[in-house]
């Protein structure tokens, strides 16, 4: 059998359902395929929400925010529900050094013209009755920059409302080989156990597994897999309103290699920094970790004590909510926290949107589109040349 | 089994998901237990499919002729049984 398409999407997370989407937008004919099932990797193995408080100032926010203000966009215009919930953000301070760091970034972000604002104690304890009493403050995102969204829902909404444009979805796929012309080193066809696909153009969105991806073309993609691990409470009262997390942790991940959190050695060794969000049917999200362990997506008990444990500092009342199951999955680390979506000078009609690391959901619906910009030879919406892959190229 | 299994029957008692909403995901593309599950939440309740996935799996085979060993089981995930974020914390489980 005999396929041709104008563009195939490899991966089916939350960033290839989006590009594909984007491209039968454009007009293309586009074909996606995926290894599993939609949303079977990362997409499916992590939190739900889009923030703009966990960005550096600059292109991350930007990025996050045109994003945020997107799906609020797609919620209107798309019949499938991805359960999209406007919720606010607490960035909470446990110490005043924390405080102090949350209030520079607070105003360096009010300069860039976001509404975040500080939250002392008293306001804190307002907006969450059921948070530990003692903690010096908040920094506060409002839903304008703060949304929670099914991140597997999102797949499955792109890759619906896709196929009425006339996506062709090719699931449970292997990728033997991808051919490139003798001549202008330009994309030809892709092998797969469904037959030979014929098409100039590629989407790498295969998120950690884009260096396999790469390598079929001899190309080095600097993707390293990082592994998150979150723990799901039984169904039970919200006891939080906003999405709540703690901020020493952006001071350990961004600011200050010299930063120390009191936590225990334990917490402190496997990277452990509290979150915690409700879902629509009133599970609660406990997180969660970075740890780099390759693709062992395995639970580890040591992982889960710590977390536990965290999470009592911050919310006490959870000692007595029973955790039903943990979960972890792998996130596409790049070093500079920034994800490549670009086309690469050496291989005609090779693209990649990958690399999002814990951002992936919050940057899908901007990152398809930007790829499907950058496809049509289009301008993008903004300057997004810091996320070229040529910057790897030393 | 179609004797048994009417479309408004309900499979996964935690999530009262019915025959049909599985029939559907099957529709959408789900092909394993695992793919159910994430369209229409049968088996991530409080049993965690400990009811359900057996006849989730058997819809699944009956829809799509593939065995039960290709319809698959939900991943194995702890805790084995629930325990609370306290005894988790102060170190009861080993």
């Amino acid at each position: 059998m005999n396929k041709v398409y104008d563009a195939v999407v490899i991966g089916a997370g939350a960033i290839g359902t989006s590009a594909a989407y984007h491209l039968c937008e454009k007009g293309l004919k586009t074909a996606l395929l995926e290894k599993g099932d939609i949303a079977g990797g990362s997409s499916s193995h992590c939190d739900a929400v889009a923030l703009i408080c966990d960005k550096l100032p600059g292109i991350d926010t930007k990025m996050g925010q045109a994003s945020i203000d997107y799906y609020m966009e797609l919620a209107k215009r798309f019949d499938y529900d991805f359960e999209f919930d406007p919720k606010g953000c607490l960035y909470v301070c446990e110490t005043e050094p924390e405080f102090e760091a949350a209030s520079k970034y607070c105003e360096l972000q009010n300069n860039d013209g976001y509404a975040l604002r500080m939250v002392n104690n008293e306001e804190l304890c307002q907006m969450e009755p059921h948070i530990a009493k003692d903690l010096t403050g908040a920094l506060y995102t409002p839903p304008s920059g703060s949304i929670a969204v099914s991140p597997y829902k999102v797949c499955f909404a792109f890759v619906e409302e896709a196929k009425k444009m006339g996506l062709e979805v090719y699931t449970y796929c292997d990728i033997k080989k991808i051919n490139l012309n003798g001549k202008t080193n330009g994309v030809e066809s892709v092998e797969t156990n469904y037959g030979t696909i014929r098409t100039k153009r590629i989407v790498n969105c295969a998120g950690a597994w884009a260096p396999f991806i790469g390598e079929l073309t001899g190309l080095k993609i600097p993707i390293e897999p990082r592994k998150g691990t979150n723990l799901v409470s039984e169904q039970t009262e919200r006891l939080c309103h906003n999405k709540i997390l703690e901020y020493g942790y952006m001071m350990s991940k961004f600011d200050s290699i010299h930063f120390k959190r009191k936590v225990s050695p334990l917490a402190e060794e496997l990277n452990v920094a509290f979150n915690l969000e409700y879902t629509k049917a009133n599970n609660l999200l406990v997180g969660g970790n970075r740890l780099f362990r390759s693709y062992d997506i395995r639970s580890e008990i040591e992982t889960m004590k710590a977390i536990a444990e965290r999470a009592l500092r911050f919310y006490p009342e959870l000692a007595d909510i029973k955790c039903i199951r943990t979960y972890s999955g792998v996130r596409p680390f790049v070093i500079d926290h920034l994800p490549i979506v670009s086309d690469v000078d050496s291989i005609p009609g090779y693209y990649i949107a990958a690399g999002h690391e814990g951002d992936g959901i919050c940057f899908s619906p901007i990152t398809g589109r930007f790829m499907s910009q950058i496809i049509a030879g289009e301008e993008t919406d903004f300057d997004i040349s810091k996320l070229d892959f040529a910057r790897f190229a030393s | 089994m179609s004797e048994y299994f009417s479309d408004d029957m309900i499979v996964c008692r935690c999530e009262e998901i019915t025959v049909a909403e599985i029939k559907q995901a099957i529709k959408e593309g789900a092909k394993d237990v695992v793919g159910v599950k994430r369209r229409v939440r049968a088996g991530m309740g409080l049993c965690q499919g400990r009811t359900c996935e057996k006849l989730v799996q058997q819809l699944i085979v009956r829809e799509l002729s593939v065995t039960p060993k290709e319809a698959g089981t939900s991943s194995a995930r702890p805790p084995v049984r629930p325990v609370t974020f306290g005894e988790l914390a102060g170190g009861a489980i080993d």
